[in-house]
């Protein structure tokens, strides 16, 4: 029926336009042409008017819920936002980035690579993929866009947003357990602080002791000391760097110099602790009198040999067998052959053999650490001051 | 080209003299029509098909407006629109289409590519202009209320139809006029695709069936006009992003044939289900096409309370699905209940196109099939994008069956070859089995429901044409140079009494009459050579590779046509007859 119907409408339609010179068709088509474009211009204007301020809406609600913390509903509403605008570059970054709240990592991603390929510079973008691949633990992706980041453009505050992208990439490699990559890492973000910026000075130098370099971190932190000489934390600082540095004086006189009503890190404390033991047990200080030596030393066989009886009878019980224990046993009996020439009165008189006594505390403080493990109190502060000559390895 | 001549010099033609309009105006008016009258109708046919263009992707961006302002309305703002919404509008929707559809546009029903193909083959090129209107209108309500259908074969139609007018109205030949349709097709297909290639393609490949030099130009001109208009409008970018593709290794093709398998299957269930359903729900009581379109939209609606994706044309789903957006699970479902929807939509007569939703499902079935694969196979170096984008051109071929539109479209899609090698492979396992499994096509299928007999493009491709090699003898015919002796000449041919005589000299071919060989034997007064024998020619020569419907137009009165070698004219391969043809297209007769 359908067929029939057009047939027949055809024939007519042509009859009808047999009576129209093609000029005057031609004529009407341009009119026609004319007026359907500025119906359709007129139609498209309202249309993309219409459909920006739905994309504005929900894209201002979905920054709303992305600041309180909802990437949820911001991810949705950032969604609406971009099927109104599909190609709005800034509605895809955020998108992008609440999906990387909400952990969406892989779709994050998606959202993100082509945008770095059209901005490949772009320090917002390249900060997004990073975070995204310090999430995944892709550490040489991270790097990269860290990298990107930090030598990328900036809009607003480059310096400012360039220094929190290195320590950004310093804390990811820091607690990723990259010490060695971190290395330069910290040391390029110590050099762009500003100088007399105390907060910045003592967060980089609490990075810079995590990242095991001391020398920098006493530095940075001796640095905030002189504007705020009680400051805690720089004085907790600079003597966890001096401890570590083998300043055992330097570390008890800053640590000793935190105030008392505030509660100390028990670590800190027991750090305090060593040091004034290493401090009171060192028979090698400079300035030592010659008696005073001879009794430091004698003090520090007599705990080493302490310490190895324990330890060999420990290990006895522990049905551990009596070759475990034979370097110990060895080195314990020649303390004991040398207990007449190494006597109080013996190492004061002669005061050279200070050096072959104490070379036997270490590798029995050293032999029983294997053994026993790590020693504690004062065994721990000789062990230190052994580590510290080159005697043991703690 | 005889018309235009007319309509230039005819002096009816003419503008009548007017004193209110300056001379100036005048001459340039004159000077312009007489340039455009002035060209061949086939030149005019080329400046036609770039205003067609220009006016269908006017058309199809104020369609596409349509289509989002209607669901903005209906549907709002929200890609989680609220349940009152999703489970009326489709209903409301449904209603107001089946009435518009049922009492002032019935025209607008049934599929664009087969109105355009029967335009082609039965209307003489003419699609009626309240179509263009009647799809426009229906079909942005209906897609824009929620209806699982999508806007391509709508705005394919439109594009046949605007052109359709466009020529009617010019008084073009009835072969241009014939060939119109699908430049406007490929116009419209082009702006609602933003993507001209695919388009040509499609139109080539499922509407007009020939690479013809003639019309290609028109549909090539046509579809970038469009799509340059339609991006200036609304923007050049594609209807979906893309990923980033990644390289894929040769022994990961196994991968996309296994998603050749899946889309192929998957494509054959649909296609069986509607071939089944549709015939019966056209037997229901008349009155029940008015609620049709309503219940499908209430089935919809229930679907989109939970699965609201399944909703409408599903472009930003895809675009999803294409970035790993969705869980292989989830991708899974989205696919069945867009068959689900898709079918319910189509079955009730709601007019709309299935492109987008065949694409939609065929990118949640690579995701899905890809996400697994990758599960198990963890090596796969396809990314998610790359197999949903492969799916959407690998059920596309299996369900619409028409492979190499759906290989460009991916790649024109896409913007990159990377993905060329698995969406050959994939492509071409779904649609050998779906031409395995379903004998008839989609669109084929539709047409002789709806009672046309179209003819069909695949069957046409099927067909292999029988060639003069078939038909002709070998070895039947003696052949003589023009120095050899008529008593040799006679002595041979009466070895042979059937055979006939031929003289061959240089590249030129002459048949010799028997008579006239004997005669001039049997005169003693000279000696003759064939030359002598004055035969019939030069006669037309055949290859072995002519169609026989070549050789037929040749044979003409010719008693027999000598077959030679293309390489050497002088070298006789066989000799053919009318008879000899006739009897080779009897046995040919197709299965």
């Amino acid at each position: 029926m359908v067929l029939a119907q057009n047939s027949a409408e055809g024939s007519s339609s042509a009859r009808a336009s047999r009576g129209f010179s093609r000029e005057l068709v031609l004529v009407v088509c341009f009119l026609c042409l004319i007026v359907l474009l500025g119906v359709t211009a007129f139609v498209s204007r309202m249309y993309h008017r219409r459909v920006h301020s739905l994309a504005d809406h929900w894209f201002e609600q979905g920054e709303t819920a992305f600041k309180s913390g909802d990437a949820k509903k911001a991810l949705m509403d950032y969604r609406n936002a971009l099927a109104f605008s599909p190609s709005n570059k800034m509605f895809q970054f955020h998108l992008a980035l609440a999906l990387a709240a909400d952990n969406q990592l892989p779709e994050a991603r998606a959202y993100l690579l082509p945008l770095l390929s059209d901005a490949p510079g772009s320090g917002e973008i390249n900060l997004a993929l990073a975070r995204i691949a310090a999430k995944q633990s892709k550490m040489q992706d991270a790097m990269l866009y860290y990298n990107g980041a930090i030598y990328g453009e900036w809009d607003t505050q480059p310096i400012e947003m360039r220094w929190n992208v290195r320590k950004e990439l310093c804390d990811f490699l820091l607690d990723s357990g990259a010490i060695m990559q971190a290395e330069p890492a910290l040391i390029a973000l110590a050099d762009s602080t500003p100088e007399g910026d105390l907060g910045k000075e003592k967060t980089v130098a609490s990075m810079l002791l995590k990242g095991q370099l001391w020398s920098r971190a006493l530095d940075e932190f001796k640095a905030v000391l002189q504007s705020d000489r009680g400051n805690p934390d720089a004085l907790q600082g600079a003597g966890v760097a001096s401890f570590q540095l083998g300043d055992y004086a330097r570390a008890v006189s800053y640590l000793s110099r935190l105030p008392k009503d505030q509660p100390v890190d028990p670590q800190v404390a027991a750090m305090l602790q060593t040091a004034r033991q290493i401090e009171s047990t060192n028979p090698f200080l400079t300035g030592l009198s010659v008696n005073e030596k001879a009794h430091r030393a004698f003090t520090a066989l007599s705990l080493a040999e302490a310490r190895a009886q324990s330890c060999i009878a420990h290990s006895a019980q522990s049905g551990a067998p009596a070759s475990a224990s034979a370097d110990l046993s060895r080195h314990l009996a020649s303390a004991q052959d040398q207990e007449r020439n190494w006597s109080e009165r013996n190492l004061a008189r002669f005061p050279d053999r200070v050096d072959d006594a104490m070379t036997l505390v270490f590798r029995i403080e050293n032999s029983a650490a294997r053994l026993c493990g790590d020693p504690t109190g004062a065994d721990q502060a000789i062990w230190i001051i052994g580590h510290n000559m080159g005697y043991t390895q703690p | 080209m005889s018309e235009a001549t007319t309509h230039s010099a005819g002096p009816a033609n003419q503008p009548q003299e007017n004193p209110g309009i300056p001379m100036q105006f005048r001459s340039i008016w004159q000077s312009w029509t007489g340039r455009i009258f002035a060209l061949r109708e086939d030149q005019f046919f080329l400046l036609l098909a770039v205003l067609i263009g220009i006016f269908s992707g006017l058309a199809v961006v104020c369609f596409r407006v349509a289509i989002e302002w209607t669901q903005l309305e209906l549907l709002g703002p929200s890609l989680s629109p609220s349940v009152a919404r999703v489970l009326l509008a489709p209903v409301i929707g449904g209603l107001v289409v089946a009435v518009l559809v049922l009492r002032v546009f019935p025209s607008s029903q049934g599929s664009g590519v087969n109105r355009t193909k029967a335009a082609v083959y039965i209307w003489d090129g003419y699609v009626p202009f309240e179509t263009v209107i009647g799809k426009f209108v229906t079909c942005a309500i209906a897609i824009g209320s929620g209806q699982s259908l999508g806007p391509e074969d709508p705005s394919l139609q439109m594009g046949a139809g605007i052109a359709s007018k466009i020529g009617r109205s010019l008084n073009l030949s009835q072969e241009k006029i014939r060939l119109i349709a699908p430049v406007g097709a490929a116009a419209g297909l082009a702006a609602a695709f933003n993507a001209p290639i695919s388009a040509v393609l499609f139109v080539i490949e499922e509407v007009i069936g020939v690479w013809s030099g003639g019309v290609l130009g028109a549909i090539v001109l046509a579809a970038v006009s469009s799509v340059v208009t339609m991006r200036s409008f609304l923007g050049a970018d594609s209807l979906f992003r893309v990923p980033e593709l990644r390289v894929v290794r040769a022994q990961d093709l196994l991968a996309y044939a296994a998603l050749g398998l899946v889309a192929g299957g998957a494509a054959i269930a649909f296609l069986k289900w509607i071939a089944y359903a549709r015939p019966r729900i056209e037997r229901l009581p008349y009155w029940t096409k008015y609620i049709q379109p309503a219940a499908a939209g209430f089935l919809i609606g229930c679907i989109g309370i939970r699965f609201p994706q399944v909703m409408g044309a599903g472009y930003s789903i895809i675009d999803q699905a294409l970035h790993g957006q969705f869980s292989w699970n989830l991708l899974l479902v989205l696919a069945a209940l867009k068959i689900l929807a898709t079918g319910i939509s189509f079955l009730s007569g709601t007019p709309g196109g299935m492109f987008a939703p065949v694409l939609f499902i065929g990118a949640m079935m690579g995701g899905a099939v890809g996400t697994i694969e990758q599960h198990f196979f963890t090596g796969l170096s396809g990314s998610i994008g790359t197999f949903a984008l492969v799916g959407m051109g690998t059920f596309f071929a299996g369900f619409l069956r028409i492979p190499i539109t759906s290989v460009f479209m991916v790649i024109e899609l896409s913007g990159n070859y990377t993905a060329i090698l698995p969406v050959m492979i994939s492509t071409m396992v779904a649609y050998f089995i779906s031409r395995q499994f379903q004998k008839v096509p989609l669109f084929d299928m539709l047409a002789r429901q709806d009672g046309l007999v179209l003819p069909s493009i695949e069957e046409q491709r099927d067909q292999v044409a029988p060639v003069v090699e078939k038909a002709m003898e070998r070895g039947a015919a003696l052949v003589f140079s023009p120095s050899d002796p008529i008593a040799t000449v006679l002595s041979r041919s009466e070895s042979k009494p059937d055979a006939p005589l031929l003289l061959q000299h240089r590249r030129e071919w002459r048949l010799l009459d028997r008579a006239t060989v004997k005669k001039l034997s049997e005169d003693k007064s000279r000696t003759y050579t064939a030359a002598d024998a004055d035969g019939k020619g030069p006669l037309p020569i055949l290859f072995p590779d002519l169609t026989l419907e070549e050789a037929l137009q040749v044979v003409e009165d010719w008693p027999i046509l000598p077959v030679v070698n293309r390489a050497d004219l002088a070298k006789l391969e066989g000799v053919i007859t009318l008879a000899d043809i006739l009897r080779a297209f009897r046995n040919t007769r197709p299965e």
